[in-house]
């Protein structure tokens, strides 16, 4: 069974600190979603929310549309996998695995039976005996989220369960973890600071922010059309041009910066996050959608020196001075077995479309 | 407060919550404080037979202090020589006792953690455990035989030719003394040795590197760095030198009191229990003292001191 | 040399802690020796005989057998007590407010730092007086010797113990508490199956801990124990009025037991230990070496403490069988010989003087050793000297290889040995040291 997973105006407050304002957020059933952003942010705050370690401040969580209030973590249908999995040392992997089904009075039989059916899933078979001080880390996760699998939650919250990995180990378990999440068709909620892992697994992420969620949406939505500078900056990696807004149209925005006025995408929204002509401006641009302007027409064209190129197999990375800024930009084209064509110092034109551009209100930065 | 308790509750579970505060409650209150109350409003107290407790001849009196001072309830025209001398005695030997120790230890302990190396090293910190668990009446006992007329020491000095014939240790204190040092110096090596072992040999090393004396290295690097071990040290072998009465039992000569036995005496021989417990009042307001006053002079936490 | 004062100081430091072991082991050792000593009184020298008689006399009393039973059970009750107690403080001292924790440290650690008797005192009138306020009967618990000295010994165990427990959960990973509640387990069984099982080795040595703290425990008992008796009481009353070697024999019984105790208690420390890395390196997600724990009494540690222990009673047992009754019999001839001796010799001298010339060899030799033994300052040694000469004297008076055999041995042993010389002058042991002389 899987159920639905609402925030409804949560807010969490530590003494005077508030670790979460206002979050509201409608998680479907069955879905894939994550909380993405820097430690610190606050979204491991709103999981102990969600899994009952902490009771919220104001607002209400509402778990299949029940309200969670003053139900304590071992009665919600809610299983948990930590950070650093919390696997209890002193059994063995199936004990482990069945610890749920043990503190609810199974007998032996079933659990055995239970446990051999988790770990044909984990693909871990006969190594129930095991102590876990035996497993390797990969295994050692798949072993967490079978004891949380077989606890029958409705919702599984993981804690960036993956950060403790290699980053190969890291790659595999993505992939297995999405593959799991939709044979067992629960609701999953997933904690990570790694963009990689939120958008590749994730059928809808919510960036945090020091406390606040920026944005919701799903991982296409997140990089190509961010709703605030943070989300720009911190998702994926862009270059940013700062300026004054000139003119605004009904889904776009022309804003004056020092490498000239740049056409950007606007999207009309109603309350925050609208541009009005004169207001101070970002605009962001991917490295992979500036190219070398050539006598090709584009939207936008700055002038810039090449300042250094990196090789890096499949890609180029091209590192440009620009008039009025001491940040670089980036440039990013594939390899197609040719050389960059230009030299080091060599002032060259680049070029860039409105509708892969972003300007958006002035806001705070991730940290690089 | 009471949301407090609430969340208690929740957070452990009835079960939980009812066994942590029955049986902390029960040791907090039934085992240190109200005993200690008791024995305090008790020593204010007439000294009569157990049956008239709690009645009228029960009444408060500071006679027991008096006594302790005057050597008499009503007159305070001369001073209790006696007590107030074996108290005296008592404070003084165990100070002298805690720098005896202090002094034997710090050498062995900085020996221990810094100089020796590996497995020997090991095997003696090791071994100091074994004569720590030996009771500490038979610990006493070995320096009786030890410091009898008949005993090694003897033999060994008229051997030697320091004397030609069997000097009394026993009178003169000097068994008692040593077997005090004895007694309790392991309280004193162990502390020690721990602070001393988590000093960063290289700290060392680069003093010396500078050029440091190795006195001076020992007074600005490994004394400071000590310190929390040093004082955990002298108070514990203090309080327990302070409070022993094993040791004086068996070691002391005839004539010489330790202030222990002189509230045992008021307990099991003069039958005068409240002046017995004036007497230990006594006791533990030095021995609050001196834990304060090293709290106060060496700057250190009481956590640091007794762990 | 340049650095000769840093050597001499390394040379004295040296010095300075091997003199500090042997006055911290030199004690125990001695008092070890005169447990097997038959003399009736403790003394390490003269070394009589070896003898196992004086385990014989504690075996026999009564007193000591119901002392040790007594402290046995308040051993068991202190545990019993001081074991939850200690658990409880260390637990609520995670659970106690910032701002209260200071306070709650310095009241549960306080024990530690009260003098014994004051404790026993405390408990002692405190129990009476609740007793009297109940009006109680004197039969009633709150007179029981038994009772008042585990209350009392528990009052400043339970703060050891909690030390113990302190150490160990301050490596508890409260995840795991976590993680078993969001599996829905109760409070109760969080507690039965994560923590408790984590805590099983601190559990462990705190218990032994606290049975051997309340084991050697004096300064509260003799308060609270009232009628009763304990070891501690009994052997204080014992070592009081009296001493002798019986009283060395239960302190080679409890050095062993407390080697034993101390022993396993380090051996638990060490698991504990190991145990703690273990975790640690499953937390970092390292992959761990060893399988399992060995079974405690597989422990290398364990196995060679019992076999020394079992060793060592063994082979003093057999040696106390042995020969005890002829050695003692020899003692007492030798003493009542050399008593003879003593009378002949001064007979032997006044003859000297009368009839200096009897035998020219021998009389030089008996006047060199009297000088020599005069010169020593030590009068037995006269006789053992004498001794020996009025053998020679009188046996083998004109062999001059077999004359300075005995003269020889003396000379080089220190004179610190004094009756065990004895045995040297033996008739026995003068053929065995001849013969080979005279093969040569």
């Amino acid at each position: 069974m899987s159920a639905d997973v609402q925030l409804d105006d949560v807010w969490i407050r530590f003494g005077d600190f508030v670790a979460a304002r206002e979050a509201n957020i409608h998680i479907k059933e069955g879905e894939f979603f994550s909380f993405l952003g820097p430690s610190g942010c606050g979204k491991t705050t709103l999981l102990r929310a969600v899994s009952g370690f902490l009771d919220p401040s104001q607002g209400r969580v509402l778990i299949g549309g029940k309200d969670m209030a003053g139900i304590g973590p071992n009665k919600r249908p809610t299983a948990l996998i930590f950070q650093n999995l919390a696997l209890f040392p002193l059994m063995t992997v199936w004990e482990n695995i069945t610890f749920a089904l043990e503190v609810k009075g199974a007998g032996k039989a079933a659990r055995r039976k239970k446990a051999e059916e988790l770990l044909e899933l984990i693909a871990l078979p006969g190594q129930g005996e095991k102590m876990v001080s035996e497993l390797s880390g990969g295994q050692r996760q798949r072993v967490a989220i079978a004891r949380a699998l077989a606890a029958e939650p409705d919702v599984l919250l993981l804690d960036e369960p993956l950060s403790a990995l290699d980053l190969k180990l890291r790659q595999h378990m993505r992939t297995e973890l999405r593959a799991i999440q939709q044979r067992v068709g629960i609701t999953f909620i997933y904690i990570t600071h790694d963009q990689g892992e939120a958008l590749t697994m994730s059928d809808h992420v919510a960036v945090m922010s020091q406390g606040v969620i920026e944005q919701v949406a799903d991982g296409n939505t997140i990089y190509n059309r961010p709703e605030s500078a943070f989300v720009a900056s911190f998702v994926g990696e862009n270059n940013l041009f700062t300026g004054t807004v000139s003119e605004v149209g009904r889904d776009y925005a022309v804003v004056d910066t020092p490498s000239g006025s740049l056409r950007a995408r606007h999207a009309q929204r109603d309350g925050k996050g609208q541009l009005a002509v004169g207001d101070g401006a970002f605009v962001f641009v991917r490295p992979e959608s500036l190219q070398f302007a050539e006598e090709r027409a584009f939207d936008n064209r700055i002038s810039a020196h090449i300042h250094q190129q990196e090789f890096e197999g499949n890609f180029w990375q091209v590192f440009f001075n620009v008039p009025g800024s001491d940040k670089q930009i980036k440039l990013s084209m594939i390899n197609d077995g040719r050389s960059v064509g230009h030299d080091l110092g060599e002032e060259v034109a680049l070029g860039f479309n409105a509708d892969l551009t972003v300007a958006l209100p002035h806001g705070e930065l991730a940290a690089e | 407060m009471l949301a407090y308790w609430k969340n208690f509750f929740r957070k452990h579970g009835a079960a939980l919550s009812l066994f942590l505060l029955v049986s902390v409650g029960f040791w907090i209150f039934m085992m240190i404080i109200l005993p200690q109350a008791f024995m305090l409003d008790f020593s204010l107290r007439a000294n009569v037979p157990p049956p008239k407790w709690g009645t009228d001849a029960h009444h408060y009196t500071t006679e027991h202090y008096r006594y302790m001072l005057y050597g008499s309830a009503q007159s305070s025209d001369s001073y209790n020589f006696v007590d107030l001398s074996v108290f005296g005695r008592t404070i003084l030997a165990a100070i002298f006792v805690t720098l005896i120790d202090l002094a034997l230890c710090y050498p062995v302990a900085y020996y221990l953690a810094h100089v020796s190396r590996g497995g020997w090293s090991r095997l003696m910190v090791m071994s100091l455990i074994v004569p720590f668990w030996v009771n500490e009446l038979l610990r006493a006992f070995a320096f009786k035989i030890m410091f009898g007329s008949n005993g090694i020491v003897n033999d060994a000095l008229i051997w030697v030719g320091v004397i030609d014939q069997p000097y009394d240790f026993i009178r003169n204190s000097v068994a008692l003394y040593s077997g005090l040092s004895y007694a309790y110096i392991l309280l004193m090596i162990f502390p020690i040795y721990n602070a001393v072992e988590s000093l960063d040999k290289n700290q060392i090393e680069a003093a010396r590197d500078l050029g440091s004396p190795w006195w001076r290295i020992h007074k600005r690097v490994v004394i400071p760095h000590a310190k929390p071990g040093i004082t955990s040290g002298c108070t514990m072998v203090f309080m327990l030198t302070a409070g022993a009465l094993a040791a004086p039992q068996i070691l002391g000569g005839p004539s010489s009191l330790w202030f222990t036995q002189i509230i045992y005496q008021a307990f099991n021989q003069a039958g005068n229990w409240a002046r017995g417990s004036a007497y230990a009042i006594i006791l533990l307001v030095v021995c609050i003292i001196f834990v304060l006053l090293m709290m106060r002079v060496f700057k250190v936490k009481l956590g640091e001191i007794a762990r | 040399m340049i650095l000769t004062a840093d050597r001499v100081r390394k040379f004295f430091v040296l010095f300075f802690v091997i003199g500090f072991f042997i006055y911290l082991f030199g004690p125990l050792l001695i008092m070890s020796v005169t447990a097997f000593n038959s003399s009736a009184f403790p003394r390490m020298a003269p070394f009589e005989c070896f003898t196992v008689e004086w385990f014989q006399v504690l075996a026999n009393d009564d007193k000591l057998v119901e002392g040790l039973r007594n402290s046995f059970f308040i051993g068991i009750g202190v545990v019993l007590l001081a074991v939850p107690l200690g658990l409880a403080g260390a637990l609520m001292l995670t659970q106690v407010k910032e701002r209260v924790r200071p306070w709650y440290y310095t009241i549960v650690i306080s024990p530690i730092l009260v003098p014994g008797v004051v404790l026993g005192i405390s408990t002692l009138l405190f129990w009476d007086r609740i007793g009297t306020m109940f009006g109680a009967s004197r039969e009633s618990l709150f007179y029981d010797g038994f009772f008042l000295t585990i209350i009392g010994q528990a009052t400043f165990i339970s703060a050891y113990t909690m030390l113990v427990f302190i150490s160990r959960l301050q490596r508890f990973d409260l995840s795991q508490e976590e993680a078993a509640l969001d599996l829905g387990a109760t409070h109760v069984q969080t507690f039965r199956k994560i923590l408790l099982p984590f805590l099983k080795p601190a559990i462990m040595s705190a218990a032994v801990l606290a049975f051997l703290a309340s084991f050697e425990n004096y300064n509260t008992t003799v308060f609270t124990i009232i009628s009763e008796s304990t070891l501690t009481t009994f052997l204080a009353g014992k070592v009081r009025h009296g001493i002798n070697p019986s009283i060395s024999a239960l302190a080679v019984i409890i050095v062993l037991i407390t080697l034993f105790g101390a022993a396993l208690h380090e051996v638990l420390k060490r698991r504990e230990a190991a145990a703690a890395k273990e975790t640690i390196r499953i937390v970092k997600g390292e992959q761990a070496h060893r399988k399992r724990a060995t079974p405690f009494m597989l422990d290398p540690a364990v196995i060679l403490i019992l076999l020394v222990f079992a060793a060592g009673l063994g082979s003093a047992y057999l040696a106390g069988t042995v020969g005890v009754t002829e050695c003692k019999a020899q003692v007492k001839a030798e003493k009542i010989q050399r008593t003879q001796e003593r009378i002949k010799q001064r007979e032997a001298r006044a003859m000297f003087r009368n009839a200096p010339a009897a035998s020219e060899a021998a009389g030089q030799q008996q006047i060199q050793s009297a000088d020599k033994s005069e010169r020593a300052g030590v009068s037995q040694f006269q006789s053992i000297f004498s001794t020996g000469n009025l053998q020679e004297q009188a046996g083998t008076g004109d062999d001059q290889s077999e004359a300075e055999a005995p003269e020889t041995e003396s000379e080089e042993s220190p004179p610190a040995g004094t009756e065990n010389f004895n045995s040297i002058f033996d008739p026995q042991n003068l053929n065995k040291q001849v013969n080979p002389d005279a093969a040569q």
